[in-house]
């Protein structure tokens, strides 16, 4: 039961991408097509799980005060993995994801669930963690992705099939370049927030915007206090 | 002094295991990022050549030129000379370098190009790399045609509003060219036997 509850808040509760705005430079950068989406999250969901896994089976081990280092160190070796095999076996993908692969070093989630999960919580649940949040990453990743292509391509392309066509309108190439980005992740985040807010009237609540969009899980900033 | 050791020595060991590991990894997939790499660049050397009954991969004419080596493939028909492909770089495009690769076949005649790399803007540059563009290239006389866009007074049609992706391909094409015509002896004898 608590393995599907670490697994199941990722996705919604704490869907890295529209509740926690954790790893943006990505979920910015990357998702101008529904394929480098799914590749990018796909690539960070392998490296969360590894990373959880090694970290959380660790945790006992590594001194407090080098733990970053050790961390990331763990994190880099499975980025550098994923980049080696993605080339090797998947070049396609690799070509369009470019450097974002080694950048998944960076990327705040990873980070972030070693830091305030997978320290602290045994193997068996550092999983269901990464699983989850990796697959909210990639689900987030998906739903901007698609957006941004449908309007600024007006199709969805999947390793070379077109998916999905939207006839009769013109491509807003705007929406794939930089700028998109930020305009459609802005515009999500709206809807998401407008749809708890009706839900909570619904119950009777009321709703206010998460106060917390902020890093609230990384203590990285209190390490040394 | 203890506690320092304790922590040094708990990097080293993770930072050895990092390593060991990927020493692994590395060394497991040398082979299929060679073959990949090899793959795609084959793909690319027979997408611009006329018919071919020889391995251009292996049938290269090399030069250098200020320093730069300039690769040639040739193709071979009947052992005739039937086209030769290049590899050319243009460092002028809007978002970094853009590797072309251009087929000539032997009687002067441009038979195609394929951008090998090229991070042009989504939808407006990197329409460079799409059939419309790159079709008006088929068939073009290298000695007669005007190698640049016609906002330059050129002769090849430049894609409206990327301009500049465009003239970068046209120049990368035009270099390359330039030291075909120079060794166009040397390199059609390539490969030919005796």
């Amino acid at each position: 039961m608590r393995f599907w509850n670490e697994f199941i808040k990722g996705l919604w509760k704490e869907n890295p991408i529209f509740r926690l705005v954790l790893g943006m430079c990505p979920a910015l950068a990357v998702t101008t097509s529904v394929e480098n989406s799914l590749g990018m999250g796909v690539a960070a969901t392998f490296v969360l799980v590894c990373s959880n896994i090694v970290i959380s089976s660790i945790r006992h081990l590594i001194p407090a005060k080098v733990r970053i280092p050790c961390f990331i160190v763990v994190i880099a070796t499975f980025v550098t993995i994923v980049d080696l095999l993605m080339n090797g076996y998947a070049n396609e993908l690799h070509k369009s994801l470019g450097l974002f692969i080694p950048l998944i070093v960076v990327n705040c989630i990873i980070l972030g669930r070693a830091e305030a999960f997978a320290s602290k919580h045994p193997i068996f649940l550092s999983i269901a963690d990464g699983l989850g949040m990796g697959l909210g990453f990639t689900l987030g990743l998906t739903i901007l992705g698609a957006f941004r292509e449908i309007l600024g391509e007006g199709s969805i392309t999947i390793w070379g099939d077109i998916g999905f066509q939207v006839g009769g309108m013109q491509p807003m190439v705007l929406m794939i370049l930089a700028p998109g980005g930020f305009i459609a992740l802005g515009i999500l985040l709206g809807f998401m927030n407008h749809l708890q807010a009706m839900s909570a009237k619904k119950r009777g609540g009321s709703f206010e915007p998460p106060a917390h969009l902020d890093c609230r899980h990384c203590t990285i900033c209190k390490f040394g206090s | 002094m203890k506690e320092m050791l304790r922590l040094i020595l708990t990097l080293l060991v993770i930072c050895l295991i990092a390593g060991v590991l990927l020493a692994f990894v590395n060394q497991r997939t040398a082979a299929p990022i060679a073959a990949a790499a090899r793959a795609a660049k084959t793909a690319a050397i027979s997408a611009v050549l006329p018919e071919y009954d020889n391995d251009p991969g292996s049938t290269a004419y090399t030069n250098e030129v200020n320093g730069t080596p300039w690769v040639f493939y040739v193709a071979r028909k009947n052992g005739q000379f039937a086209g030769a492909a290049f590899e050319s770089l243009s460092s002028e495009g809007y978002g970094g370098d853009i590797r072309v690769m251009v087929g000539v076949t032997s009687k002067g005649k441009m038979h195609g190009i394929q951008i090998l790399k090229a991070m042009e803007t989504p939808g407006l540059g990197a329409k460079i790399a799409e059939d419309d563009f790159r079709s008006q290239f088929v068939d073009k006389d290298i000695e007669a045609t005007n190698w640049a866009v016609k906002k330059d007074k050129g002769s090849i049609d430049q894609i409206t509003a990327a301009t500049i992706s465009s003239r970068a391909v046209v120049n990368a094409i035009q270099s390359g060219l330039e030291i075909y015509k120079q060794h166009r002896e040397e390199i059609s004898k390539t490969g030919s036997e005796g």
